[in-house]
């Protein structure tokens, strides 16, 4: 049954899962370590061997993360000795602080130290913070991972709307129209919707002939934990959110429209039509399935390239999230925070893109047979 | 071929990453290649459409912005640097055309002197990035198997790292005292650069040397390097030119980001993106210090992608895809 309609366990799971994480303390690392393991074991117990494919996959994009990453703070000039010590530093003292980091061995046995600490949980200590950088990331990753969260879900509810929308008007005015106001949004850096946000909500706008063009209704930032005051937390969370948002949604949408276009050509459309169905049942019951898997993707990659990429808008709104942490430890010359983060932002990335792969289940049911994934259809 | 884009292929298409969605599109398009526009397709989609004014008018104006941007030394216009006395937040007037910012800049030469950063480091950056993705991702495509399998191995992992913290890390430890910011932004922009447009490259390249002629060349004996210079190379390169606009685009934006918070080239030379954020704290009082190089960057980003936009369908010869 479960190989039919996976649906049917993983989504109340999920919903359960949510639910309980919220009342017992919105802790969302919780949610997404347990979002992580309900897919995981969904995936298989729908199709093992794509599932298992998939996971194995990752290990060596992982190990290539990690060896670029290594070798690129590795290999950048600037002794990290003298940047701890500050440049009148004696050598004594220099040569002390690089045998207690172990930089006078050779490249390989340090990645290897390096590797064998991570695979411990242990991304080192940072000289700079005085604190281990997995404690630093653990403290300033729940912000980030909220923000990915709305932002994802603002941009889905303009895109989805608009996208089916100006497929089923392909080539008229609507159409046309909602494709230049979103190759609009898609086309400002997020950092100038950002700041006109800001202008627009936060500080009262334009003053235009003696008028106010604009409102004082949300705070402009700063960061207030959900568990400490909700209604406060959404108020802070919004602009930033919503100046993610505006940019994906273009993108979004931009990708469903050319998808669903291709899928309301297909025969069973018309099938659909000739029952008598309904428009609005067709569009996002027939059509919308079939034509979300270039979307999906893309949302994946999208969504993953929010943690940490979100850097600058955390950075405008003063978030503690894990971007101001990178852009700290950067400005610091932090190499070890830097390493340590990087890493992490990485595999928090492939992890996201694993289970977009794992969501083709619920999708495409053509990949829950055995072996199905081979082929990847006939299209 | 009447298939939406993404059901022929979505297992497979997520086991390799990407850096944006865009990027993605494009792959996607790329890789399903459609023959010859002369030959064969569907007879609705083989009518070419018109460029269109807007896309002329994009032209215009990078044409415009470039040749300003080219020749400011010897344009008439403002000092950049020079405070003018008593202008301080004014709004645009006939002297100084938009205005001026806190400091009693001349706002109008800063875009233009701003223009010079973003557009050479962009311009640099992506013909270099062209040049080694695209031979990267040439020998990826038709070599494949080991040859394929590190590349893509390697590229996947820059592509999951956030372009804009590389940018960052690798400009503050290699340039900490701003030495050479020019020259350290544009290695950078080909860094970041060179795995998306290897990817891309790497698809279109899989696709091509499965034809005929590729085929033919090769029971004529000719030489690999000849097969993907001559054979597959003029097949890649119309949609590979088209992509670089939008790679360029891409680079504009980050360069923005990067000199809104203060680390591209220093100060007294203008960049947009420094312009922008020295403008914030004047937001509600003067706001057209943020708005004239917002719009500046606005129009240069959405010139380049609808520009490259434009070429790709064209080249392309498909409809469905915008």
């Amino acid at each position: 049954m479960l190989r039919e309609r996976p649906s049917r366990l993983t989504a109340p799971a999920l919903i359960a899962v949510v639910l309980w994480a919220w009342f017992l303390g919105p802790r969302i690392r919780y949610i997404f370590a347990a979002v992580l393991i309900v897919g995981t074991v969904a995936a298989f117990m729908t199709n093992g061997r794509y599932a298992l494919r998939r996971i194995v996959g990752v290990v060596p994009i992982l190990i290539a993360v990690s060896f670029v990453v290594f070798s690129l703070m590795a290999v950048l000039p600037g002794d990290p000795a003298i940047n701890i010590l500050g440049p009148s530093a004696t050598p004594d003292a220099v040569e002390q602080v690089r045998t207690e980091l172990g930089l006078d061995e050779p490249f390989f046995n340090r990645y290897g130290d390096w590797l064998g600490d991570l695979v411990m949980g242990d991304l080192g200590t940072s000289v700079q913070r005085r604190q281990p950088v997995a404690e630093g990331i653990g403290q300033s990753i729940t912000p980030s991972l909220q923000l990915m969260v709305y932002s994802v879900i603002l941009a889905s509810l303009l895109a989805f709307p608009l996208g089916v929308y100006a497929a089923y008007k392909q080539g008229r005015r609507p159409d046309r129209v909602i494709n230049t106001v979103m190759l609009g949004f898609f086309a400002v850096p997020n950092f100038v919707i950002a700041v006109n946000l800001v202008l627009f909500f936060a500080i009262g706008g334009l003053s235009v002939f003696g008028t106010r063009l604009g409102l004082k209704v949300l705070p402009g930032a700063g960061y207030v934990e959900f568990g400490e005051n909700p209604v406060e937390h959404f108020k802070r969370m919004l602009l930033p959110s919503l100046s993610l948002a505006l940019g994906q949604s273009a993108v979004f949408m931009r990708l469903l429209r050319s998808d669903m276009i291709g899928t309301l050509r297909l025969p069973f459309i018309d099938l659909a039509r000739s029952k008598g169905l309904s428009t609005n049942r067709i569009l996002w019951h027939h059509a919308l399935r079939p034509s979300m898997f270039t979307l999906l993707t893309v949302m994946g990659f999208s969504i993953g390239a929010l943690i940490g990429g979100a850097l600058i808008t955390e950075v405008i709104f003063t978030l503690p999230g894990i971007g101001s942490f990178m852009f700290e430890s950067i400005s610091r010359r932090d190499y070890i925070s830097v390493q340590g983060g990087t890493l992490v932002i990485a595999t928090l990335y492939v992890m996201i893109l694993v289970m977009v792969d794992f969501l083709y289940l619920a999708l495409d049911p053509r990949l829950r047979t055995t072996g199905g994934g081979l082929g990847g259809g006939n299209g | 071929m009447v298939s939406p884009v993404g059901s022929g292929s979505p297992p497979g298409m997520t086991a390799q990453l990407a850096v944006s969605g865009v990027e993605m599109a494009e792959a996607a398009e790329l890789a399903q290649l459609e023959a010859d526009p002369e030959k064969g397709g569907i007879p609705g989609a083989r009518r070419r459409k018109k460029l269109g004014p807007l896309f002329w008018a994009a032209v215009t104006y990078l044409t415009l912005l470039t040749l300003a941007a080219i020749f400011a030394p010897v344009l008439p216009l403002k000092d950049y640097a020079k405070t003018f006395k008593g202008t301080s937040k004014d709004g645009p007037t006939l002297t100084y055309w938009l205005g001026n910012d806190g400091a009693g800049h001349d706002i109008f030469s800063r875009i233009i002197y701003g223009a010079q950063v973003s557009l050479i480091v962009a311009f640099v950056g992506a013909i270099f990035a062209l040049l080694i993705g695209g031979s990267i991702g040439l020998a990826a495509g038709y070599y494949r198997r080991t040859v394929d399998t590190i590349v893509t191995a390697v590229l996947d992992a820059t592509l999951v790292i956030p372009p804009l913290l590389l940018a960052l890390s690798l400009i503050l430890f290699l340039d900490p005292d701003a030495q050479r910011r020019v020259f350290i932004l544009i290695l950078v922009f080909v860094v970041l650069s060179i795995a998306p447009i290897a990817r891309v490259v790497r698809a279109s390249t899989l696709v091509w040397s499965e034809r005929e002629f590729v085929m033919a060349a090769k029971t004529m004996g000719a030489r690999d390097g000849r097969i993907m210079l001559r054979e597959v190379l003029p097949n890649v390169a119309p949609a590979l030119v088209s992509y670089a606009l939008i790679v360029m685009a891409n680079l504009i934006v980050v360069e923005g980001a990067v000199s809104f918070l203060g680390l591209s080239v220093p100060p007294p030379t203008p960049t947009w993106g420094d312009m922008i954020n020295k403008g914030r704290t004047d937001l509600d009082v003067a706001a057209h210090i943020v708005l004239f190089p917002a719009l500046a960057m606005f129009f240069t980003v959405l010139s380049l992608n609808y520009v490259g936009d434009r070429l790709q369908e064209r080249f392309e010869a498909r409809e469905s895809v915008l």
